[in-house]
């Protein structure tokens, strides 16, 4: 499961396509409206929450792109606070993509920050709340 | 020959600054290099450590008087209740005793940890008011400094050795185990394994009531065997034997400790617990008990236990040794399975490595258990009689 911010950016020409009711419907994606801004006759921007699994969140993006909306990706960033780690490894054996991991050597926590996915679940796992999302 | 030595033996080696002193994990290599025999002729002490949550634990603190005085019937820090049914300023504030108002963001393991940090903690006390104690009610602040004592005492610590949690069940489940995925997504276990104290005398020949600790940070005593206290030895079809059940009671001055070895931790969906330091040092009496330091993560093993199974006695799903837990990856019903620690493998190194730094300084004597536990202990369940 993946969740990713984008902004939407429409021209006259695609202003008036259901794009939110077609993510949902045909993509199967889990849409959350942070922001929209509509002014038919110049277009308008939309920002959205995407939740779905990778695939989804691909094909559903690809459409967008494909009917001529602009797509930005607002990245979000996984948080680690060094000092505030315990290296427990609470997070390690939840993170799906093996980014968070223990140190074969030292026993302490690495975080190879450039394959996160954001997915979140280090956030929950993390009994020290040393790890935190933000945009 | 076989070497025997006391404890004043090796006091006083320590004081005179000859004391050899390595950790549980050094230890290893040594003994397989040089042989048991050997080893305990030139090793005078191993030190142990771990770094896990244990949420037996809590802080004893007397507030001194105001004026005009207060018996304190009801008491919150921080907005944590803390335990006053004790003389008028004496409350055990418990670590996983959730705050009033942020629910399990904040609970007494954060106050215990605030408290070490030498942050301002607010009091809040009500009573009916008495004539001795005509007050009825109090707000403040106090610091470490502005309390006569803050004493830890945890009536359970240090367990010997703990399950692997896993969860056969389909949907995520939040434990005290950590947040454990469906279909046997990973496995939480919660021991330091080879260098976790009591694995290391499995058999309390050196470890009892009396012996000195470190604890938090500073030294601390064993004052008596853990809650739940059930040794026991389990000789598996395969000869391999399996330590669990011993426990720990200890008590120190919170006062000298330090938030480098205790913490306040907050498991999603279960709760706040403390994580705390420990570190016991064994004296090498005799081979027997070099034997038992030498133990290796590949030989200490524990059960998986499913987790998802609502009920006292969980299901097995067979047993895996520290090496492989260790390693990160465990196969479980076929299933390639991560692993999580839990209890901090790096920290329990940090915390072997600090108390042999401290008896090698001479700052940390070995002290003697002056009485041993008893072996005569049941696990007793709880039964519902209507």
């Amino acid at each position: 499961m993946l969740n990713k911010k984008v902004i939407f950016t429409f021209s006259p020409q695609n202003v008036e396509r259901p794009v939110t009711y077609q993510l949902i419907k045909d993509y199967g994606l889990w849409v959350n409206i942070l922001q929209a801004k509509f002014e038919p006759s110049l277009g308008g921007k939309l920002v959205l929450e995407l939740k779905g699994e990778d695939e989804q969140i691909k094909e559903g993006l690809n459409f967008v792109r494909q009917i001529g909306v602009g797509i930005e990706l607002l990245e979000q960033e996984v948080i680690w606070d060094e000092e505030k780690c315990i290296d427990c490894g609470a997070c390690v054996s939840i993170c799906p993509t093996g980014v968070l991991f223990l140190d074969k050597v030292t026993y302490k926590l690495k975080f190879d920050y450039e394959k996160c996915i954001v997915c979140g679940n280090c956030v929950e796992a993390c009994p020290l709340q040393a790890i935190k999302v933000t945009f | 020959m076989t070497i025997q030595r006391t404890y004043e033996e090796i006091n006083k080696r320590i004081k005179k600054g000859e004391a050899v002193i390595v950790t549980a994990e050094e230890i290893i290599p040594i003994v397989e290099e040089k042989g048991i025999e050997k080893a305990t002729e030139e090793i005078d002490v191993v030190t142990t450590g771990t770094f896990g949550p244990m949420c037996s634990s809590g802080v004893i603190i007397n507030f001194g008087h105001s004026d005009p005085p207060i018996r304190m019937q009801r008491v919150w820090l921080n907005d944590v209740e803390a335990y006053a049914g004790l003389a008028a300023v004496d409350v055990y504030l418990g670590a996983t005793q959730l705050s009033e108002s942020e629910g399990m963001e904040y609970g007494g393991a954060h106050v215990i940890e605030d408290l070490i940090s030498g942050k301002e903690i607010k009091l809040k006390a009500l009573s009916q008011g008495t004539d001795c104690y005509p007050r009825r009610e109090i707000e403040t602040y106090i610091t470490k400094e502005s309390i006569n004592q803050a004493i830890l005492f945890n009536p359970r610590n240090s367990y010997q050795n703990y399950n692997v949690a896993v969860n056969t069940s389909n949907k995520k489940i939040y434990t005290y185990m950590g947040i454990l995925l469906p279909d046997i997504g990973n496995a939480n276990y919660c021991t330091s394994g080879q260098l976790s104290p009591l694995l290391n005398d499995p058999q309390f020949k050196t470890i009892g009531i009396g012996t000195r600790t470190f604890l938090g940070g500073a030294q601390g005593y064993i004052v008596w065997e853990g809650t739940q206290f059930y040794p026991q030895v389990i000789k598996d079809e395969n000869e391999k034997t399996i330590y669990k059940g011993g426990t720990l009671a200890v008590i120190g001055d919170l006062k000298g400790m330090s938030t480098d070895y205790i913490r306040a931790a907050t498991f999603k969906g279960y709760g706040v617990t403390l994580v705390v330091g420990i570190g016991i040092p064994i004296p090498i009496l005799n081979s027997e008990i070099m034997k038992n330091v030498a133990v290796k993560d590949e030989d200490i093993w524990t059960e998986i236990i499913d987790y998802s199974f609502p009920h006292l006695k969980k299901p097995s799903l067979g047993r895996v040794n520290y090496k492989q837990l260790r390693e990160g990856n465990i196969t479980i019903r076929g299933k390639d399975v991560p692993t999580s620690p839990l209890s901090s493998y790096a920290k329990a190194q940090e915390i072997a490595q600090k108390l042999k730094e401290e008896i090698l300084r001479g700052k940390f004597l070995l002290q003697e258990p002056i009485q041993k536990f008893s072996k005569e202990n049941e696990f007793k369940p709880l039964l519902e009689i209507r």
